[in-house]
């Protein structure tokens, strides 16, 4: 059985095994929350995104849940899920300022997106939001990379080699990686995480400078382009 | 480029109209508007085109969240190639602009 197998439109076996495994892997405790802490941070944003018309409630999303978030933590969720053009440096601000550290808040940023990353392409395809898991026990690991720090954005990231050294090859391994992939560094599970879903999904970050690459069959890379071009244009993403 | 910004534009991409609609549609508000752009999108494109645009605007719906919500700045390779074409579609004017501004004024 797969994840996608009520989909009209055939899904690549790499996209249904990465979303697969990404949604469960949600069940466990994560880096700075614990899973059900990560959990309640996933239905936070699908209840946004159900306000905003952007999603559509069905029955069966999964089990409820009884954490509840602080409140700095539920205003960046629902802002970052539903309108990312006017998220701000006050945004990150008001976060910090309500006490939420570095590290939570990249974690979060990290579960938001990859979240709005898959349920935008199960509406996409025409299928209900796939159901959160049940929360499995344990505590968060509390990893962080000692090399992070502030470099130009507004959280600390981990250097690119040579400056980030042996960390940076463990985490990134060789090679220059630009800040879009840099940006949840902080969090090294949250970096493999959001990699996995860009390889399944865009293409091969090994293949990102052929320019005829084709990763999705029947769709050239210049159709690739425009549709990834128009979805940042919508959402005012500069970078 | 100008239909990125303006989907009325000729992309001159196959299928582009119904590319733009769909990208628009998938993560907008109108949920009929994405069922039509989904069946005109498979019309146009064949079917295994629903799954591959969905995963790329699903990508960048990600992407577009990791860059405005961790402020970082487009690297700076990327900036000096990219200079004529984001001052003809007018993406200097994106409010998220700020980020790479305010550490490469110069370059905009």
């Amino acid at each position: 059985m797969t994840l996608y197998a009520d989909s009209e439109y055939p899904v690549r076996a790499e996209i249904d095994r990465a979303h697969a495994a990404q949604l469960d892997h949600l069940a466990d405790p994560g880096t700075w929350g614990d899973a059900a802490q990560r959990l309640a941070v996933a239905r936070e944003v699908r209840e946004a995104c159900y306000e905003a018309g952007v999603q559509e409630k069905h029955d069966g999303a999964g089990p409820d849940s009884d954490v509840e978030l602080p409140e700095a933590a539920r205003e960046m969720i629902r802002h970052l899920a539903v309108s990312p053009r006017d998220f701000n440096q006050q945004s990150y601000e008001s976060a910090r300022s309500g006490g939420l550290s570095d590290e939570e808040y990249v974690e979060i940023v990290g579960i938001v997106s990859r979240l709005t990353c898959m349920d935008v392409f199960a509406r996409g395809i025409g299928v209900p939001l796939r159901p959160l898991p049940a929360a499995r026990g344990g505590k968060a690991s509390g990893v962080r990379p000692g090399v992070a720090r502030k470099e130009l954005a507004w959280v600390p990231t981990v250097p690119n080699l040579p400056e980030g050294g042996e960390e940076a090859r463990a985490i990134f391994g060789e090679g220059y990686r630009p800040y879009i992939l840099r940006s949840l560094s902080l969090v090294p599970d949250e970096f493999r995480q959001s990699v996995e879903l860009e390889e399944a999904q865009y293409l091969p970050m090994k293949n990102i400078m052929i320019k005829d690459y084709q990763h999705h069959e029947g769709f050239s890379r210049s159709q690739v382009e425009l549709i990834a071009g128009r979805v940042s244009a919508v959402n005012e993403c500069f970078y | 480029m100008a239909a990125l910004i303006d989907p009325s534009r000729d992309s001159g991409v196959p299928g582009g109209k119904q590319i733009l609609a769909f990208a628009d549609a998938a993560i907008g508000p109108d949920r009929p508007a994405l069922d039509r752009a989904r069946a005109d999108l498979a019309g146009a494109l064949g079917p295994k085109a629903v799954p591959a645009a969905s995963a790329i605007a699903a990508t960048f719906t990600k992407n577009d969240r990791l860059a405005n919500g961790t402020g970082i700045p487009s690297e700076l390779p990327m900036l000096k190639n990219s200079k004529d074409i984001r001052a003809e579609l007018g993406i200097n004017d994106f409010r998220t602009s700020v980020y790479s501004r305010t550490h490469y004024p110069d370059e905009m």
